[in-house]
């Protein structure tokens, strides 16, 4: 039986103790094991550190990262697996787009390839 | 003579219940979905407490509400938006 791909929407808290650059080698860990297991990264952004609203296991910030893909749908409860036992990871949220978040992630990716550098939430990009 | 009867018991409403002015309302005839990550727009139906605004006051289509809700949770769980923001100073 064929896979069945959907487009979904990851973003996930990494504790800001780690150094950005290790933060960064733990996202790309992640984006390769999505795309190594025949998921393909649409976008994918890093915000920075920011201040959490609320402190998470005694921490203030944390580093957040927001990755757009598609996957088989199998491949969901195994990456969620790793983030859950992944230590370093404070929080995530997976969603899968319907049709109207799809749209709505369209539009804003259009919209963000036409003006660069505005005053929206994501700060960096990470390619 | 009955004293006047009290259609509102157990629900009163106190005087902060009332339907914001116009110009305060958020503007929400462009909006098709709610993203959780837009924490500017969603902080403005909430109170200084971090309480999600009743319909009543905001004024909004009960669709977008609904959406609203989802979107304040999710920016919640993701600590984007305070669970109760902290009142003692």
């Amino acid at each position: 039986m064929p896979d069945i791909f959907s487009t979904y929407e990851l973003t996930y808290l990494v504790n800001a103790v780690l150094s950005e650059d290790q933060a960064r080698q733990l996202a790309d860990r992640y984006s390769k094991y999505i795309e190594e297991n025949g998921g393909q990264i649409l976008q994918s952004e890093f915000w920075g550190s920011r201040r959490l609203a609320y402190p998470l296991s005694k921490k203030r910030n944390a580093f957040y990262f927001n990755v757009f893909f598609q996957a088989p749908g199998r491949l969901i409860g195994r990456l969620e697996r790793a983030l859950e036992i992944e230590d370093e990871v404070l929080r995530y949220l997976t969603l899968r787009l319907d049709p109207k978040m799809l749209r709505h992630f369209e539009k804003n990716r259009d919209a963000a390839t036409k003006v660069r550098g505005d005053s929206e939430l994501p700060v960096g990009r990470d390619d | 003579m009955a004293p006047p009867r009290n259609n509102n018991r157990g629900n009163a409403r106190s005087n902060a219940d009332v339907l914001l002015p116009p110009e305060s309302r958020p503007d929400v005839r462009d909006v098709t979905y709610v993203d959780y990550k837009d924490v500017d727009f969603l902080k403005r139906f909430l109170n200084e407490q971090g309480m999600v605004l009743p319909r009543r006051v905001t004024g909004v289509p009960a669709a977008i509400q609904r959406q609203l809700t989802r979107a304040i949770k999710r920016a919640r769980h993701l600590a984007l938006l305070p669970y109760a923001a902290d009142t003692v100073r």
